[in-house]
């Protein structure tokens, strides 16, 4: 829903926002590097890419990076001195994410936050503002809208842009959103611009076909499929790590400690349950001995055992699993052939 | 680091048991003089080094690091160098390739009875890495290390 | 390429219903445009899924380790040297499988196709000869798929099977050496240029392993990557890590890569990992006068050695 509060910003009033911006905050955006779209830092309003679809990699990079720092150590004579990183105070904004990386980021939310908060990610997430550009061109591999978020959503931002062609429409999805409403670069939109982005919604929406996803296959996959389907399921499946890795709402991470001599650190780095390592024993068992287990275990954790113990799927519908793996195994395949298959 | 200051290579040196260390020993007990820069890993013959050895030297901070084996021929498993020829060749031309500094890896043949001669080629070696300076480019990153990553990756 | 499709689907057929083989492993028709994608057919009913086209990359010889089952592969010329280095270092059985050979005209690099079209969404493809039509939402494009081939494809000097039980279309002519030409403009530049492109290369690199997995010859139960005592390579995106990764595992294919570029294409970064094994197949073939998955007879170059080996590298004082 477009609500009353939303706002304009003029083309030609981008580049000045985005300075603004950068002015006092770290901005991340999409930036091309090579033939790779990336979400990455920015320096200038002209490193933003904003027409071409999805970045490669997931918002989930800017608040749990691949690869982070826990402590620093150094040994001396019988004294370890340990370097913690402070916090640190800059604020980050996300420029340009699409809805379902931002809807990914709720789904994060549940696992790092809460209770057991993650200081890492918690610190992060609450210095960081997400400004996602909605999608009016839905590509063949997207499905959000099957999984209750969609091309517009607003879910998981603070503020929305959708284009228009000659100016964004700008809408606030939260608080810390709406404070920015009354920015210097934005006007007052009027009926017909509101009017004009409804439209291009629905559009939006119309374009996508609908996947198999929702309470029937939760309902289905609470009881047992034929394990021979799971086999011919994953067959062509490599066991690597890129659906994993690029997936907006996986959160695996492995601690290692990386030691030289008197020096060390220990690091959080992403780990894959499609890894054979992921679930290896110390005495040589392994529970998930190959990929058909592995890729079963992916398949019931994101669409039976999350949705079961946190009320969210564990996927947007973003579509780069479909879109990269390297033998175009397709979810939204899986899925409908799995709430057709019949109980056991 | 000498008494003087100046720099001087750390260089691992993998010695196959039969011929290149008993060489290195030869020279020891000869009381032959050769700079104190290598770093000697007995393997029991050059056929079995790995690749890894040899890269993992470079990245926890080995300046230089010198294979050496026996004499083609003269292998005491027969044919253990044969094979590890083949591979240090192919290994020296990819790091090459790939940029690394030419000298920073090097093999040789020393005989058990090679005292003299193996004095002469860690001379050799060194002075090459030492023209080199201080390796930089595989070197891993740990705390205060070149590739010192931050926080935010 | 659909005369070729039908007479897979008949020779799969046949295979099947006269239980000559118990799975055909071919290409069907991926979920998105530009894509093929490897599928398994156990049934005769299901044979009109196989389709011969453009997009049918990886390397299928890649699913034949550790299969228990009588194979029919649909086999195009770097298959058929993967196989070949398979069977000689008996991961596979010549009599497990039943080679379908297939002459190949190249494939498509789909990265080129989308930046050619400024990365616009493609919706739909159509390919008929030499001609790729692609449609998107607000445009049309005509390409010459001879122009956005894998850079490998256009210098391929094996597009017919090396080894076949039974052949689909028509022998290729082959379009004779490849003189590595890439290999040595790289090498010319200077040191430091190769340096920072490969640490510009390494730096891409997100380690998920598609690129060892999608390679018919990573078939170790353990990669060196994986082990933890010792543990050789860190596990993380640091840079040192990564470019050991790569050079190692490049190393380990010495002799063995049949430059088929399956871990160029499952790579969702685009890193050059090419490179490194170019170099490694152009010093295998001048040192050691080998290519791999050429020849059933000829052992492994580092299975083997010869008094000659050159040693001229080596430190002589």
């Amino acid at each position: 829903m477009i609500r009353e509060n939303a706002r304009i910003l003029r083309k030609e009033r981008l580049e000045r926002f985005l300075e603004d911006l950068l002015q006092d905050h770290l901005v991340l955006a999409p930036r091309r590097k090579g033939e790779l779209l990336l979400l990455d830092r920015i320096e200038s309003p002209r490193d933003v890419v904003l027409e071409d679809g999805k970045t490669k990699n997931s918002a989930k990079y800017a608040l749990f990076p691949q690869r982070e720092r826990i402590f620093a150590y150094r040994a001396e004579e019988g004294k370890v001195e340990l370097h913690v990183s402070p916090p640190a105070e800059e604020k980050q904004i996300l420029f340009g994410v699409r809805p379902c990386d931002a809807r990914g980021l709720l789904l994060l939310d549940t696992v790092f936050g809460g209770d057991c908060g993650d200081p890492y990610y918690v610190d992060k997430r609450a210095r960081t503002l997400v400004v996602s550009m909605a999608c009016v061109n839905p590509g063949p591999s997207c499905f959000c809208l099957s999984l209750g978020g969609g091309p517009c959503s607003t879910d998981g931002s603070d503020l929305v842009l959708l284009d228009l062609g000659d100016c964004y429409v700008v809408e606030a999805a939260s608080v810390k959103g709406r404070a920015f409403l009354q920015d210097r670069s934005f006007e007052d939109a009027g009926a017909e611009a509101l009017a004009r982005a409804g439209k291009i919604r629905k559009e939006a929406e119309s374009s996508m076909n609908p996947a198999a996803i929702g309470e029937a296959l939760e309902k289905r996959l609470e009881q047992p499929v034929d394990d021979l389907l799971w086999g011919d399921l994953a067959e062509s499946c490599l066991g690597c790590g890129v659906c994993t890795y690029l997936c907006p709402t996986c959160h695996c991470f492995d601690i290692c400690d990386e030691a030289a001599a008197a020096t060390g650190e220990r690091i959080r780095i992403w780990d894959s349950c499609q890894f054979p390592l992921f679930t290896q024993e110390a005495s040589g068992f392994n529970p998930r001995p190959s990929g058909k287990e592995r890729f079963r275990q992916r398949i019931m954790h994101k669409f039976s055992y999350l949705p079961r113990g946190r009320n969210m799927a564990g996927c947007v519908g973003c579509g780069r699993c479909v879109a990269e793996c390297p033998v175009n195994l397709d979810v939204r395949e899986v899925l409908e052939k799995l709430s057709q298959a019949e109980a056991q | 680091m000498t008494e003087c200051g100046t720099w001087e290579p750390k260089i691992v040196a993998f010695l196959c048991n039969w011929c290149s260390y008993a060489g290195a020993d030869l020279a020891g007990i000869s009381r032959i003089q050769y700079p104190p820069t290598i770093r000697i890993i007995r393997v029991p013959c050059s056929g079995r080094i790995d690749p890894l050895f040899i890269l993992a030297s470079l990245q926890k901070g080995a300046d230089g690091v010198l294979v050496s084996g026996c004499h083609p021929g003269e292998c005491h498993y027969l044919t253990g160098n044969y094979s590890a020829r083949r591979k240090f060749a192919l290994l020296k031309s990819l790091l090459e390739y790939v940029g690394l500094e030419e000298d920073r890896v090097q093999f040789s043949w020393v005989s058990a009875s090679e005292g003299a001669r193996f004095a002469k080629v860690v001379e050799k070696v060194t002075a090459r890495i030492k023209a080199l300076g201080p390796a930089k480019q595989l070197v891993k990153d740990v705390p205060g290390g070149s590739f010192d990553v931050a926080a935010h990756s | 390429m659909s005369r070729l499709t039908r007479e897979i689907r008949e020779a799969a057929r046949t295979l099947l219903r006269d239980k000559q083989a118990q799975v055909v492993i071919g290409f069907e028709e991926g979920s998105l445009p530009l894509r093929s994608r490897p599928c398994f057919i156990r049934k005769a009913e299901d044979v009109d899924r196989l389709v011969w086209n453009s997009f049918s990359e990886i390397n299928l010889a890649r699913y034949l380790t550790k299969r228990k089952e009588k194979v029919a592969l649909v086999t195009k010329g770097c298959d058929s040297r993967a196989l070949v280095e398979l069977i000689k270092e008996n991961q596979v059985s010549r009599d497990q499988v039943i080679v379908i050979g297939v002459p190949c005209e190249g494939m498509i690099d789909r990265a080129r196709v989308e930046a050619e079209v400024g990365h616009k969404t493609i919706v739909e493809v159509k390919e008929t000869e030499n001609r790729l039509a692609l449609k998107g939402r607000a445009f049309e494009k005509v390409l010459d798929r001879r122009e956005f081939l894998y850079e490998r494809c256009k210098t391929c000097d094996h597009r017919n099977p090396v080894l076949y039980d039974m052949l689909v279309g028509q022998l290729l002519e082959e379009k004779g050496q490849d003189a590595f030409s890439d290999v040595e403009a790289f090498n010319a530049l200077d040191r430091e240029k190769r340096w920072a492109y490969l640490t510009e290369e390494a730096g891409k690199c997100i380690r998920c392993y598609a690129c060892r997995n999608a390679c018919p010859l990573c078939y170790c139960p353990e990669c060196f990557v994986d082990t933890s005592q010792p543990q050789w390579v860190g596990k993380s995106t640091g840079l040192s890590d990564t470019l050991v990764f790569h050079l190692v595992r490049a190393f380990h294919l010495a002799g063995r890569c049949v430059a088929c570029g399956a871990c160029e294409q499952a790579c969702p970064m685009g890193v050059d990992i090419r490179k490194l094994n170019r170099k490694l197949l152009k010093d295998v073939k001048a040192l050691f006068n080998y290519e791999a998955g050429v020849s059933l007879e000829e052992a492994n170059p580092l299975a083997t050695f010869s008094a000659d080996d050159p040693e001229q590298f080596m430190v002589n004082p």
